[in-house]
């Protein structure tokens, strides 16, 4: 369970105060497929990397688990991020000297409770999952966007973290693609009880989403439950 | 930092090499094979110089140990006690006296001032590799009169004109030619020239030999005087402690007794001090040029990547992890641009071995040791090191999201 309270975050552009966030409480349970709409600059992507520990907040108490994640140190959120959590950016973000195969085994790679056998057959069930274990060798620009929206998830889930976080993972696909990959995460949520928090601006994003927060000036405007989703 | 952290740095390094801009990693292994070449070239050369220069210092002038006039004097006196002394040491290969006279050579048109050096043959020939350096006739007989060896520089070439000589000659001589020679004292001879050699030490080249007997005849006595005797240790005896029993028997009584060391060390002890300068400058200078490329090229590839270092870091790699990826990427280049500077160097060291650098006063070669291969291998290396890791550290320690916005 995620628990966030009064969560802030102000930057200053000169002499002006910007409130990208401004008194976020929330809670997110496990197993929830979690939508964060709102418009640009409503600071959707400033909570997720709040959220997600890629960026301190101006004040305010994220729990994770019943851990005060503000208070780890630099190593200790690595390691954090490492093990529990997951991420699926707008831009894919594949290392491009990697092969794919090699992209989604990085993560694990780093984990000292996996075997490199272990980690091999992680990343081979995970590409077999997403449909590109023939593509295995293949570098990310040889692929389509979609495609390589697939391995960015693929390497997200290899590691079968606690949460996962999606910041636009659509923007760059087509609606083809967009499906096929709201699909994956549809897929993922239900079978592997996958909390997942997404950001989206597309509206027709929000059936997949079991819950929908929306975003305004930093604030929270609205928090529904969407009984239609899936 | 465990094995594991390790092996993924290693793993994005050796991607980064093989699958990032190919022509960025071959120019930067080119700029580190040059500066190890530089490094390594002048100093190799400068010892090529120095080895030469002492080669032939030792070869045709001092041999091991030199005994010359003690100060004040012009001879070494009772030359023949003095050598049975010497040759009967321990240690003593063979002694070789030499008795220089000023003269004056003439030759068809051409007069010519020249040293002409007394010696026994087969003394002399034991000490010193003249007798190999014969490049027409052959080398005196023991009991040779009347007939010289010339050094090739001072027979010269009688296609080139006299004015357009680099140093006086006499303008062709050929082996059987007859040359009149003109002794200080008054004595004038001629003499066949027996051969001609050379040796590549100008001194020597400038020079004549001929037999003691017949300097006997030119000075019109028994000579037991010399100007110097150069003494020929064994194999397996220091040249100190031959030193040590000539002056144990008392020949420093009749001259003074120095080793090729002492020697060297007076002549041309500044011109090898102002090496080593010039090589520790030559040597800085790589370094720098070396340690300020690899600098810059890690830093471009380190802000060129920011983005995907931003992204590492978020999904959880360690900033240690991408700071030794760059790290051994800069090793790997270090040590294929010292692999391809090795190549270079001993190409060329090849090259000159077979083509050395002649001068009318030395010749001189690349002169590389193992030791110099490993120590600029290592300097080099360590710079590389350096050089890498700084820029790697500093981009490393960038939060996540400066990083990923880049």
């Amino acid at each position: 369970m995620i628990e966030i309270n009064d969560l802030q975050r102000i930057y200053h552009m000169g002499t002006v105060e910007v409130r990208a966030l401004d008194g976020i409480t929330l809670t997110i349970e496990k197993g929830e497929f979690l939508g964060i709409m709102g418009a640009s600059g409503s600071g959707k992507t400033t909570l997720l990397h709040m959220v997600g520990l890629l960026d301190l907040p101006t004040s305010g108490r994220i729990t994770i688990d019943g851990l005060d994640v503000l208070r780890l140190t630099d190593y200790e959120k690595t390691m954090f991020r490492l093990y529990k959590l997951g991420y699926v950016f707008q831009d894919y973000a594949l290392v491009p000297d990697l092969t794919v195969m090699e992209n989604v085994a990085l993560p694990a790679m780093l984990r000292k409770d996996r075997s490199e056998e272990q980690v091999k057959k992680d990343s081979f069930s995970i590409l077999q999952k997403i449909g590109l274990y023939d593509r295995r060798d293949h570098l990310p620009r040889e692929l389509s966007g979609g495609q390589q929206q697939r391995v960015s998830i693929a390497r997200a889930m290899v590691n079968k973290p606690d949460i996962l976080f999606a910041d636009e993972p659509c923007a760059n696909l087509d609606s083809e693609n967009s499906k096929m990959v709201l699909d994956l995460f549809h897929e993922i949520n239900e079978e592997m009880k996958q909390t997942i928090i997404m950001v989206s601006h597309e509206d027709w994003h929000k059936d997949y989403f079991h819950r929908i927060v929306r975003l305004r000036d930093g604030k929270i405007a609205s928090d529904e439950k969407n009984l239609s989703a899936g | 930092m465990g094995k594991k952290e390790l092996k993924v740095a290693f793993l994005l390094a050796l991607r980064s090499l093989q699958r990032g801009s190919r022509s960025s990693t071959i120019l930067t292994v080119l700029i580190i094979g040059m500066c190890f070449t530089n490094m390594i070239f002048l100093p190799s050369m400068f010892s090529g110089i120095g080895q030469g220069i002492t080669k032939q210092i030792v070869d045709y002038e001092t041999s091991n140990v030199l005994v010359s006039p003690k100060t004040g004097e012009q001879y070494i006196t009772d030359l023949g006690t003095t050598l049975d002394l010497i040759n009967g040491m321990p240690g003593v290969q063979r002694a070789s006296p030499q008795y220089s006279k000023g003269a004056t050579f003439k030759y068809r048109q051409r007069v010519l001032g020249v040293s002409v050096r007394a010696i026994s043959p087969s003394d002399e020939m034991e000490v010193s590799p003249v007798y190999t350096k014969m490049v027409a006739g052959s080398y005196l007989g023991e009991g040779d009169t009347g007939e010289i060896i010339i050094g090739k520089p001072l027979a010269g070439d009688a296609t080139v004109r006299q004015e357009d000589e680099f140093e006086p000659s006499l303008g062709g001589v050929r082996v059987g030619d007859s040359i009149t020679v003109e002794y200080g004292n008054g004595y004038t001879k001629d003499y066949r020239v027996k051969g001609i050699y050379y040796t590549g030490w100008s001194p020597v080249d400038s020079a004549a030999f001929v037999t003691w007997t017949d300097m006997e005849q030119v000075e019109g006595k028994t000579l037991d005087q010399a100007d110097s005797i150069t003494v020929k240790a064994k194999p397996g005896y220091s040249e100190q402690f031959i030193k040590n029993e000539l002056l144990a028997y008392g020949v420093g009584e009749n001259g003074k007794v120095q080793t090729m060391t002492d020697l060297l060390s007076k002549s041309i002890g500044k011109v090898l001090q102002s090496f080593a300068i010039i090589n520790m400058v030559s040597l800085v200078v790589s370094v720098i040029i070396t340690t300020v490329v690899l600098f810059i090229v890690i830093t471009i590839k380190t802000l060129s990547s920011r983005k995907q270092i931003g992204i590492l870091k978020a999904i959880g790699v360690d900033k240690e992890v991408i700071m030794h990826n760059y790290g051994f990427q800069v090793m790997i280049l270090g040590v294929l641009g010292i692999i391809l500077g090795i190549i270079i160097t001993l190409l060329l060291a090849a090259y000159m071995f077979i083509h050395p650098i002649v001068t009318p006063e030395w010749s001189a070669y690349l002169y590389i040791t193992p030791w110099d291969i490993v120590t600029n291998s290592v300097i080099l290396f360590c710079a590389a090191v350096v050089a890498g890791y700084v820029p790697a550290y500093q981009v490393s320690r960038e939060d996540i999201q400066s990083a990923m916005r880049a």
